[in-house]
């Protein structure tokens, strides 16, 4: 790998042990992949922002970089907060919590605390190469905006944010944006959460390109973080809709490789068979955004939920839907409006209550939740009809 | 004894009991469950939705396709590193950024290697069955795979 003089100098030690660890982290992880420079960086979004109490080597390198002075060179959001606060066993869990903020604070983040950067925290343009962490973030600003970034770990993003470098490969490149597998439809009633978790199981690492649909930004969300859970999705294309992709031919640089398809059948196979049988209702993995909460908020009919609801909104959106006078009507319902992590805050949750979820992300990595459409979690918790 | 040779992608020497899987694996849904946080149940996988599902990494030389999922994997793995308690080496049919994050993160902060390597044909699930004692070398690329362990 080529380093210009000033990379080489901090690769040295000039700037401090902390600096010199995160440029050499950066020049053998590029090495692995054959990059041949590090590239500036437009901005970084931090996946690692729950205080666990086990991930001591996180901690210690964060601090190590603090206490050498360090600041993020680019400007640079984070993840959302593990609900903390939540209950008791969630103080203990997150106990690093206080202390992780102090030095995110202290390298200079923006503390936007949500995975749903991208809505207006820290929005990319097309072209943007950044160095992402957070599998949901990175595959909207891929494949939605444009911007190009890999899948990068917690503490690379950290490496890059304060470097304000990237090693060049990957999703970086023309050459490896290309669509590779054409994904057929067959679908009459659209769930586009369940679609994602099923395209990311078959097609795993390669680059999905979707059939024409319409889907709402709020539909390519939920999808994509599916995506990029179920599999190792960074990059997809929706024929007709995202920026690579105005039609197949340019999507795929010629004709497809290979062709898979989905069903109704396969997207209804997702779900519970009795969504009655669930003893509690989230909503909002990636985050919800203010039209998500409010389009589902006037679901909310009725008096009261027939079992704990939880919402979980962007803290930015969960502001403003706290000032309008749909947030009081699910609340007075009995919905929970939260702006932490879903998945975080209910890990530890007591005894063996089952979650019932129209978040295919959710489903991936929470413990004991089984998958409804949106239509079949409203059923659950008795809102409306 | 058979030996053959795949892509070195991350430097080091390790040897160990193979564990083998065809499902790609979400080291975040595997590793950071409640259970996890137990000194001794660290590197046990508790994704429900994958076949090792109450499998141990610690000490083997674990082969499967691919990583998928969250970008917690490089700092999940490293954590496990830098405690002794992750594998002894890595076979993987597609290196991605983040199990190659791991690594790397190990060995430069922690000075914890653990070597990868890469190997693409689908004949890898032939070549290294369940329990088989393999050697991995992370600077040649060579897998030696040798006989069954008697403890299997």
């Amino acid at each position: 790998m080529r380093l210009e003089p000033e990379q080489e100098a901090i690769l040295r030690g000039e700037r401090g042990r902390g600096m010199a660890k995160a440029m050499e982290t950066l020049v053998v992880y590029g090495k692995a992949f054959g990059a041949r420079r590090l590239v500036p960086i437009r901005s970084g979004h931090l996946a690692g922002t729950f205080g666990i109490l086990s991930y001591k080597g996180y901690y210690s390198i964060l601090e190590q970089l603090v206490a050498e002075g360090v600041k993020f060179k680019v400007p640079t959001t984070a993840n959302p907060r593990p609900g903390q606060k939540l209950n008791l066993l969630n103080r203990v869990l997150f106990s690093h919590q206080s202390r992780l903020e102090a030095n995110l604070a202290s390298l200079g983040v923006i503390p936007n605390y949500s995975c749903v950067c991208y809505e207006q925290a820290n929005v990319p343009g097309r072209g943007d190469v950044l160095a992402w962490a957070e599998s949901s973030a990175v595959q909207f600003a891929n494949s939605v905006l444009g911007a190009r970034t890999n899948r990068n770990s917690i503490l690379i993003d950290v490496c890059s944010a304060v470097t304000g470098l990237t090693p060049e490969f990957g999703y970086l490149l023309d050459e490896h944006r290309r669509g590779q597998v054409l994904v057929r439809l067959d679908i009459e009633r659209m769930d586009a959460a369940a679609l994602g978790f099923i395209i990311g199981r078959r097609v795993v690492d390669k680059v999905p390109v979707i059939e024409h649909r319409d889907f709402s930004w709020i539909e390519l969300k939920n999808m994509g973080g599916a995506m990029a859970a179920a599999g190792a999705v960074a990059l997809f294309h929706v024929e007709g809709l995202t920026p690579e992709a105005p039609d197949l031919k340019s999507a795929f640089d010629g004709a497809p490789p290979t062709a898979i398809s989905v069903s109704q059948k396969d997207l209804d196979a997702m779900r519970i068979k009795d969504p009655d049988q669930s003893d509690l209702v989230v909503f909002g993995c990636p985050q919800m955004t203010l039209e998500e909460a409010s389009q589902l908020a006037q679901r909310f009919t009725r008096a009261k939920v027939k079992k704990p609801t939880m919402f979980c909104l962007i803290p930015e959106a969960k502001k403003r839907f706290e000032a309008t006078d749909l947030c009081g009507q699910v609340q007075r319902a009995g919905v929970r409006v939260a702006d932490c992590c879903p998945v975080a805050a209910l890990a530890a949750r007591v005894g063996k209550r089952r979650v019932l979820t129209s978040s295919a992300k959710c489903l991936c990595y929470l413990a004991g939740t089984v998958y409804g459409t949106v239509d079949d979690c409203l059923q659950a918790c008795g809102a409306g009809s | 004894m058979t030996t053959f040779k795949g892509t070195a992608i991350v430097a080091g020497r390790g040897a160990g009991k193979a564990l083998v899987t065809r499902t790609p694996i979400n080291f975040t849904a595997a590793l950071t469950k409640p259970h996890n946080l137990l000194p001794w149940r660290r590197g046990e996988i508790r994704d429900r939705h994958h076949d090792l599902f109450g499998s141990n990494v610690a000490g083997t030389v674990l082969v499967f396709p691919a990583c998928v999922g969250s970008t917690f994997t490089g700092m999940v793995l490293m954590q496990l590193m830098s405690e002794g308690k992750g594998p002894a080496a890595i076979v993987v049919q597609s290196a991605d950024s983040l199990l190659v994050s791991g690594a790397v993160l190990a060995r430069v902060w922690f000075s914890k290697g653990v070597p990868v390597v890469e190997y693409q044909p689908d004949d890898l699930f032939e070549k290294i069955r369940p329990g088989d004692h393999v050697v991995v070398d992370g600077e040649s690329g060579e897998i030696r795979v040798g006989m069954e362990l008697a403890d299997r």
